[in-house]
This record gives C-alpha cells, structure tokens and sequence, in this order.
C-alpha cells in the first residue's frame, strides 16, 4: 500500500478534527489560538523595535506563553479521552486548577512588567 | 633686579637659577640698524620696541625704550619664563672690541633684552638687561634711529609697568564665592541628580595699580570633572566680577569637582576646586509609563480580558443535545 503524502494526512487530520472533537475542546482550540497569535506580534514587535525595556517583552512574552501552556494543561485533563489517567481529576478541579495557576501568573506578569 | 655690560657671576648666577642666562660680562647688545642717534660708535645703544603682547606686563602701547647692556637667552622650552622685551630681528649680543669667532649667546628675537618669570606659586621676578635703561639720563631723552623720527622714550613708563607687575600691583588674580546650586533652589548640601540643571559662580577680582577691581574676561571656563572632564563650559562675567555658568548635569553618577584653571600669560595662576556628589534616580524618579512598551501592556491586559471571556464560555457551555 502507498504510503500517504503530506496532503492526504493534513486533509484527513482536518476532517477528522472538525468531525470528532467535542465542542468543549474546540473552544480551548480557538483560545489556544488566539494566545498564541498575541505571543508572535510581541516577538515581531521586539524584533523590529529592540530590545527596551527588556523586562516588559520579557513580561508581556512569558504571559502568552505561560497562559498557552496552562491552556493546553487543561485540555489534556478536560479531554474525556484521557478519563483513563485522570480518574480522580473532575473537570471541575482541572479548571479550578487552571485559573489559581493563572492568578499568581498575572500577578507575577503585573509586577514584573514595571 | 637689573644687569649690565659689567654684570658680575653672582648675578648671573641668580638668573640662571630662574631660567634666563645672561651673556658674559664684556658683551653688549649690538644692533647696526637700530642704533640710537645719539650712540658712540659701537651701536651699542639701540631702541627697542619689540614688546610682549601681554598688556598686563607692559601696558597698552608702550612706546620704543632705550638700551645699553647686556643680552640674554631662555630655554624656549621653559613655559614659565615670559619674554618681556626681545631684541630686533638684526641684533646679536657680542663684544663690541672682538672679533666675531663663534656664534653669539644668542641673535634677533631669541636675543632678551628684558626678560620675566612666573614661578608655579605666583612669585615674579623680572630681569632688565640695561643698567642706563632706569636711569634718569634714558628717562628723560628722546628715541631716534637712523631711519626713524625722534620720539619721547617710552623708558619711564615700561619700567612703572615693568615694576607694577613684578611686585603684584597688576595683574595679581583671586577668586572669592564660589557658589552651585540646583536651577531654582538655594544652594545647599544635598547631593545632585543626574540630568539635573546646575548653575556655578565664582567671583574674581584683579589687582589693578594697587586696587582690587572686578576681573573682566572671556575665557574663563569651569570642568565639571570626574577624573575626566564631563563638561566644560564658559564662565560669562557680569559687571561685578561674577562669573556664572549653567549646564546639565551629565547622565552619570559619582563624586565630581567644579574646577575653574585659569592660567594666563602675565596673570597668577587661579585653581579652584569644590567637591559635589551626584547621585543616580530613586526608585521613583524613572519614567512611570515607556511608550515604546505599550503593546507589552496591552498584550498583558488582553491575557487576562481573554482569560475571564473564556472562563465564562467555558463554564456555561453546554454541549448540544443529541437531537433525536
């Protein structure tokens, strides 16, 4: 059997997504996403006009990245895939979870941002 | 102290010591083209008037002076020794009744006929080359070379001023108040800031005939130092001898000197020097808001705006009954 090329599995991989995951998960999809396109104007933004004042980039930067990450914490233990290893962790705790972890990083990102 | 055609070792001793070494005694300045009328024969007996510019020395226009002595020659390496009268461009010091076998001392304008030093504590001593230069006779005759019209001799008041000078009643500086203080405030103890504006002023007073009066000049100017100058600014006299001067101070922070060095020409060397600190911006005092971070806020400020948005769809989302 031929193997499939790049196409045929992107194709499939968007037909599959569109069709089998739970509207839950998109939602965290799109907010993944939107993070993430604030973090590359950032970075655009340094690059082009320099690197002052550092610690702001550095704050503004590292609050994208650290929201994404939280952000994909909590997909992976709200997707009902994983029940298996997340037995004891309801969707309630995972999100309670989700926005302490959240607190102290905007509180850190505030102060740091000067 | 003054010399002559007959000058004697001690003196030319003492000289030597200040920088200036007179020819030996039997020689005499002797000029052929600008001889005095009235000489005897030898040329010996010339008018000078190639006076220093330093109008402190000498005054304003002096005029042509009669000579009859001796010559003399500085290192022209030695900053401290100021040639008040040179001989002409055609002049050399010899015996008048030898035979010229070997160069002279000295020719021309390296040839001193008056010459004076300042030493680095202010002490003047000036050195005539002509006994009959301050005598009564020179005083009171007339100049007139070959070529030239009779004229009054300027030798009573070249010698007034010679002598004005070198006993500190001209040209003698000293400075009073010194004061610097923050633009707007009194002046006082607390240390600067950087990028502060500052003003500085000294008072400088000049002996003048025996008088101190206000000192009138451009050139005075102030360093603002920390090892190396920072700034260095022009100091502008009002009529009260009050120079002042107003700056920035520089972005950096240390221990720093107002200094004001003025070391001209015929007048005392001035050095004054006032120790300030400078200290950099407290914690309060940067800029509160840069705007060149302004997208850094606002991506900081739009995390948290999309965090409670998704919170909020989150939590009250639910999923789509399956229909029937």
């Amino acid at each position: 059997m031929s193997s499939p090329s790049i196409c045929e599995v992107g194709s499939r991989l968007i037909q599959e997504y569109t069709t089998k995951t739970p509207q839950k998960l998109k939602l965290i999809d799109a907010y993944l996403g939107y993070i993430m396109v604030t973090g590359i104007i950032q970075f655009v933004y340094c690059c082009l006009v320099g690197t002052f004042p550092f610690n702001s980039f550095l704050s503004g930067f590292i609050s994208t990245v650290a929201s994404f990450v939280l952000g994909v914490c909590l997909r992976i233990q709200v997707n009902p895939a994983n029940n298996i290893v997340f037995k004891d962790i309801s969707v309630e705790r995972a999100f309670a979870d989700f926005i302490f972890a959240h607190g102290v990083l905007h509180l850190v990102v505030l102060n740091f941002i000067g | 102290m003054t010399a002559s055609n007959k000058v004697g070792e001690p003196i030319r001793e003492i000289a030597a010591e200040i920088g200036v070494e007179i020819d030996e005694a039997g020689t005499s300045v002797i000029d052929h083209m600008n001889y005095d009328v009235t000489d005897e024969g030898d040329h010996d007996l010339i008018v000078a008037d190639d006076f220093t510019k330093t109008k402190v020395i000498v005054g304003d226009s002096p005029a042509p002076v009669l000579f009859k002595g001796v010559g003399m020659a500085a290192d022209s390496d030695n900053p401290l020794v100021i040639d008040i009268l040179k001989a002409s461009q055609t002049a050399y010091s010899h015996s008048p009744d030898q035979d010229i076998l070997e160069y002279p001392l000295a020719i021309g304008s390296s040839l001193l006929l008056v010459a004076g030093m300042q030493a680095r504590n202010n002490a003047r001593v000036v050195v005539l080359g002509s006994h009959d230069m301050i005598s009564d006779a020179f005083y009171n005759a007339k100049t007139q070379t070959v070529m030239g019209d009779a004229k009054e001799a300027g030798n009573r008041a070249f010698a007034s001023a010679v002598t004005d000078w070198a006993l500190k009643r001209n040209g003698d500086l000293r400075f009073g108040a010194v004061k610097h203080n923050k633009v707007g405030e009194e002046p006082s103890d607390v240390a600067y800031r950087i990028t502060d504006d500052a003003e500085y002023s000294i008072t400088i007073e000049e002996m003048q005939s025996g008088k101190w009066v206000p000192f009138q000049a451009k050139d005075v100017q102030m360093e603002f130092v920390r090892i190396d100058p920072f700034v260095r600014a022009f100091l502008v006299p009002d009529a009260a001898g009050v120079f002042k001067a107003t700056f920035k101070v520089p972005d950096v922070y240390g221990v720093f000197q107002f200094k004001v060095n003025y070391d001209r020409t015929g007048y005392t060397h001035l050095y004054s020097t006032t120790q300030v600190s400078v200290r950099p911006f407290r914690h309060t005092e940067y800029e509160r808001f840069i705007p060149s971070a302004y997208p850094y806020y606002a991506s900081a400020f739009s995390m948290m705006g999309g965090l409670i948005v998704f919170s909020f769809i989150f939590l009250y989302h639910q999923d789509k009954p399956k229909t029937e």
